[in-house]
């Protein structure tokens, strides 16, 4: 696969935070510029997860670093973090919690309040299991855990909907929601099951295979303007892309990363444009033009070619030389952050979208 | 708990002195009076327990009895310091790989470079503990920072004096401007006082009480430019005294590489000039201003003159810059052990600290005094392990032990394995740690792979990190050993799909068939077979072991026969049974399982089918429950019946 190092004027700027970073998010504002954003960390005596502002140290100086504003301790890793409302955030934790934590609107300094606590959602029993992962959509959360359950939340009433158990016998680590019904699962093998959340009986809709390589699904998205197109990261560093229309193979697997894909995103202004990190140190920033713009399907609708030749797919590589693993990404306009294992944040700038 | 030191005989080397490295910790628990026992854990960590234990029958006493965990404290792990553990990681690791791609290639200014980043490193990382000084409320606290402080701020000095004397390349090895410039760096005296009365300009500032200290501090750290300026300054500077001082300063020659001549004529030059001053200094025209002649006297080299004011500066280093710039401006790197020795030597004061001694051995060019010394410093070996593998990847760092072998690999392997080992400790650093042991193999990749397996490992996405680490530095058997033990904790508590993806993904085959044999114990209590969707899509991973490749196929017939694909399940079945892969107590069960089909409207099984069972059903009798034999024999019997009548005519055809 090519790596265009282009000569872009990205400029990158790292700052240390003494803890390794599992998930960062920027905390959206209505009418300005985003300035603060959220770090959970990970695998750490205390695990803390930290609201952060950029700010310059000198008045006249135009570098800016971020500010620890608020620090939020939780009892274990920060497994995901995601948005359910403008100020809401869904935390999963490995101790097997799921909170709702508020971050207030007018000063970010305030501590963050929690607003809905499920203690020990995920368990075997008695013992402790991670909720390895959450997704969100429209206040309602899904939430995935070692136990193999899925549990559907309501992030404004803070009740469980429903329990998927036993949706795996092994332990899940990826989710996303295709629909308001319709959830999307991936477990440590690598096996992808697709729940009709209507459905009364614990089945899945569909079930397919990754890769034969029994690697786990690390992480599942979907296409914002097509959502039947589904990418999933794998535990080996390929990526498959799927056509839920047309059957349950991939259309394309691509061998991409050396090592596990930990974060996948489209960027939020342009849907061609996905990033993707990588437990290798890596963080690509790809053109998808050329795997939809290749065909229209009989229905004028576009299609996905599946890719026969992966030279012609366009790669950025955005880090140069990193030597430990990037666990996180998040996208806005120009501006990626990005959470390593070798306790820094990055800033990547003057990313061209 | 009360500490007392003591010394006891540890012999450091060859001189005998010894050396106090042992502290005395008093327990005052009462359950440790009768005799302590002691185990070390993982780590810089151990354990110490009462020996005796106090068993009594009433419970109450049981809470006298106790553990207590010990561990060096380790300055490391403090939150700033972390950042420098991981910041200088990256640089380490650069390094390594340059030194990698670039075996044979002269790669100095990269490594100058690297050796920058180092120090800038630091400089970031004393920026930081400054910070947090000015914020830190608590004494202990404000202590620890400011002893944090003084550690790195002489780690950098050491390492920036390091850096001219043996990283960089200085053009014609003129070392006088590189040091003259680390002099202002560190011990930046009067540098203040002199920018104050520059800016003032004010004629008469010889009235500022350090004005004559100023000027001649400014002499000392060779920066006649501004001693000059300052001099224009006082009021008596139209006098013939002053202008004859400004122009010795003026006509000083300075020796440039570049300057077109050669060390040669430069030093006739040079010498000329100072026996001009000279000359000066022993007309004594200069005996009504003390301080001018003291100049003089400074300029031209005089050993006293430099005592005399040594007692001025708190170090002796503070002069070296001068001291060399006006005895022997054109010295050589390895010349300058004697100026050393010289400035150390003035005054009375013996130069005790620890400083003292490095800087020392460092000119003198000792690098096995160095690493000892720097070994001291209570930063955990960061200094040591850092510095010592960049001079020993320039070639700088030669070290001979007592029968004159050369160790010097040895001592860098020997430092990076323990400071990897160090930092793999701490719960989040483990990865850091494990890249420092990698860089040494082979020691240290068997070092990180006992250490790797004590990681405590509580979640799936943990164990994969951690088996992704070792897999890349070749230790595979860490992660067979991760997946073992987690299948293991997972089967112990019931979960047989977790299990046995643990253990196929182990590639563990004799864990993985006990599982599948746990798994199908539990269909025959219960009926229900656990983790069909992971055995309907395992693929060759069910090959590893033929108990899990008989649970796969045995799970497969379930799911024909629940599809009613009748006679797909038969075949299967009946190869499953004279595969004679099934484990001894699920006989009764998978001939059992035939019953139905045998009973069914259309003959499911053909006769050589029937035979075979019957053959299987004789044979393994003692495990069958009588009555449940009796039933499938007379199925069998009448399946034969039908099959054997119904075959026989296409046979006779034949």
């Amino acid at each position: 696969m090519t790596h265009l190092y282009t000569k872009m004027s990205i400029d990158i700027q790292g700052t240390f935070v003494s803890q390794k970073i599992n998930k960062v998010r920027w905390i959206p504002e209505d009418y300005a510029e985003t300035k603060c954003f959220l770090t959970g960390s990970w695998d750490d005596e205390v695990n803390l997860i930290t609201v952060w502002t950029f700010e310059s140290v000198n008045e006249d100086e135009e570098v800016e670093y971020p500010r620890a504003l608020t620090k939020y301790p939780v009892d274990d890793d920060v497994t995901q973090i995601k948005f359910t409302e403008k100020n809401k955030i869904a935390v999963s934790i490995s101790n097997g919690d799921v909170k709702i934590l508020e971050i207030s609107a007018y000063d970010k300094q305030t501590p963050l309040k929690e607003i809905f606590s499920w203690k020990s959602l995920h368990n075997y029993g008695n013992t402790k299991c991670s909720a390895t992962s959450l997704d969100t959509y429209e206040g309602d959360i899904a939430s995935i855990g070692e136990d193999g359950n899925v549990n559907i939340l309501s992030g404004r009433r803070g009740e469980v909907n429903r329990t998927i158990k036993g949706a795996d016998s092994c332990s899940l680590h990826s989710i996303c929601y295709l629909k308001h019904t319709e959830v999307i699962t991936g477990n440590i093998r690598g096996h992808i099951k697709i729940w009709d959340l209507r459905s009364e009986v614990d089945k899945p809709a569909a079930s397919f295979l990754l890769a034969g390589d029994e690697l786990a699904a690390t992480c599942i998205i979907n296409h914002p303007t097509q959502p039947h197109i589904v990418l999933a990261g794998s535990e080996s560093g390929s990526v498959a892309i799927w056509d839920l229309r047309m059957n349950t193979f991939p259309t394309s697997l691509l061998s991409a990363h050396t090592g596990g894909v930990t974060e996948m995103q489209f960027h939020p202004e342009n849907p061609q444009k996905l990033l993707t990190c990588a437990v290798s140190g890596e963080l690509w920033d790809w053109n998808m033009e050329t795997i939809t713009k290749s065909t229209k399907g009989p229905d004028n609708q576009l299609v996905w070619m599946p890719l026969q030749d992966k030279n012609t797919m366009m790669i950025n590589s955005l880090m140069p030389s990193f030597h430990q693993a990037l666990n996180s990404l998040d996208c806005e306009k120009g501006r990626i952050l990005c959470g390593a294992d070798n306790e820094a944040v990055y800033l990547i700038k003057n990313l061209k979208y | 708990m009360n500490i007392t030191t003591f010394s006891n005989n540890n012999v450091r080397g060859d001189d005998s002195s010894p050396i106090i490295r042992a502290k005395t910790f008093n327990i005052p628990e009462k359950c440790f009076n009768k005799g302590v026992g002691c185990a070390w854990r993982s780590g810089n960590k151990f354990s110490i327990y009462p020996r005796s234990q106090t068993v009594s029958k009433t419970p109450k006493n049981d809470v006298e009895n106790k553990i207590l965990n010990i561990r060096h404290e380790i300055v490391l792990f403090h939150p700033i310091l972390r950042k420098l553990v991981n910041e200088s990681n990256g640089t380490y690791l650069s390094l390594q790989k340059l030194v990698d791609s670039s075996k044979n290639n002269d790669n100095h200014v990269e490594l100058l470079k690297l050796s920058r980043q180092y120090r800038s490193i630091i400089r970031v990382c004393i920026e930081n503990l400054q910070e947090a000084l000015n914020d830190a409320k608590d004494g202990s606290d404000m202590i620890n920072l400011q002893s944090y402080i003084t550690i790195f701020y002489s780690v950098e000095c050491i390492w920036h004096l390091c850096e001219i004397l043996y990283i960089d390349k200085i053009p014609g090895d003129i070392v006088l401007p590189y040091l003259l410039e680390w002099v202002r760096f560190h011990f930046p005296c009067h540098e203040q006082t002199a920018a104050q009365l520059l800016e003032a300009c004010e004629r008469g500032s010889e009235d500022h009480d350090d004005y004559w200290d100023t000027v001649i501090g400014m002499v000392v750290q060779g920066r006649v430019d501004v001693a000059r300026a300052l001099l224009k300054l006082n009021s008596l500077s139209e006098t013939n005294e002053f202008k004859l001082v400004d122009n010795s300063l003026r006509s000083m020659p300075v020796y440039s590489i570049y300057g077109g001549i050669s060390t040669g004529e430069f030093t006739v030059t040079w010498k000329h000039w100072q026996a001009e001053c000279r000359a000066k200094v022993t007309s004594r025209v200069l005996a009504s201003q003390p301080k001018l002649e003291l100049i003089m006297r400074l300029i031209i080299g005089e050993y006293s003159a430099f005592e005399s004011i040594r007692s001025t500066y708190t170090s002796w280093f503070d002069m070296l810059g001068g001291y060399v710039m006006f005895t022997a401006p054109w010295s050589r790197t390895h010349e300058l052990s004697a100026a050393a020795s010289a400035c150390a030597g003035m005054g009375s004061m013996p130069s005790g600290s620890r400083l003292d001694r490095t800087l020392r051995a460092l000119l003198e060019g000792d690098m096995h005094q160095v690493i000892h010394e720097i070994q001291h410093i209570t930063d955990n070996g960061w200094f040591a392990t850092h510095l010592s593998d960049i001079l020993y990847h320039c070639g700088k760092l030669k070290v001979l032990d007592k029968h004159q072998n050369n160790v010097t690999q040895r001592l860098r392997d020997s430092l990076i394995l323990e400071y990897g080992t160090l930092i793999m400790e701490h719960k989040s650093l483990w990865s850091v740690g494990l890249s420092y042991l990698a860089s040494c193999p082979p020691e240290g990749l068997c070092r990180a792979h006992l250490l790797l397996e004590r990681i405590p490992i509580n979640t799936h996405a943990k164990a994969m990190r951690v088996v992704a680490e070792a897999n890349k530095y070749g230790l595979l058997e860490v992660g067979e050993g991760v997946w073992r033990v987690l299948s293991g904790r997972h089967s112990a508590a019931g979960r047989d799909g977790a299990a046995l993806s643990a253990a196929v993904r182990g590639g563990a085959a004799g864990r993985a068939g006990r599982c599948a044999g746990a798994a199908l114990r539990h269909y025959c209590r219960t009926g229900c077979l656990p983790a069909p969707d992971l055995l309907l899509t395992a693929g060759p991973a069910l090959l590893i072991d033929d108990t899990l490749l008989f649970l796969g196929k045995y799970c497969e017939f379930h799911r024909m026969y629940k599809n009613k694909e009748f006679r797909k399940a038969a075949q299967l079945l009946i190869s499953l049974i004279t595969s004679k892969i099934a484990p001894d107590f699920f006989w009764e069960t998978l001939l059992l399982d035939a019953l139905p089909l045998l009973e069914s409207d259309e003959a499911m099984f053909t006769a050589d089918d029937t035979y075979d069972m019957m053959l299987c059903l004789e044979l393994r009798a003692q495990n069958f429950n009588r009555e449940k034999a009796e039933l499938l024999r007379l199925a069998l019997l009448r399946n034969l019946a039908r099959t054997a009548l119904a075959e026989k005519p296409e046979e006779s055809t034949q």
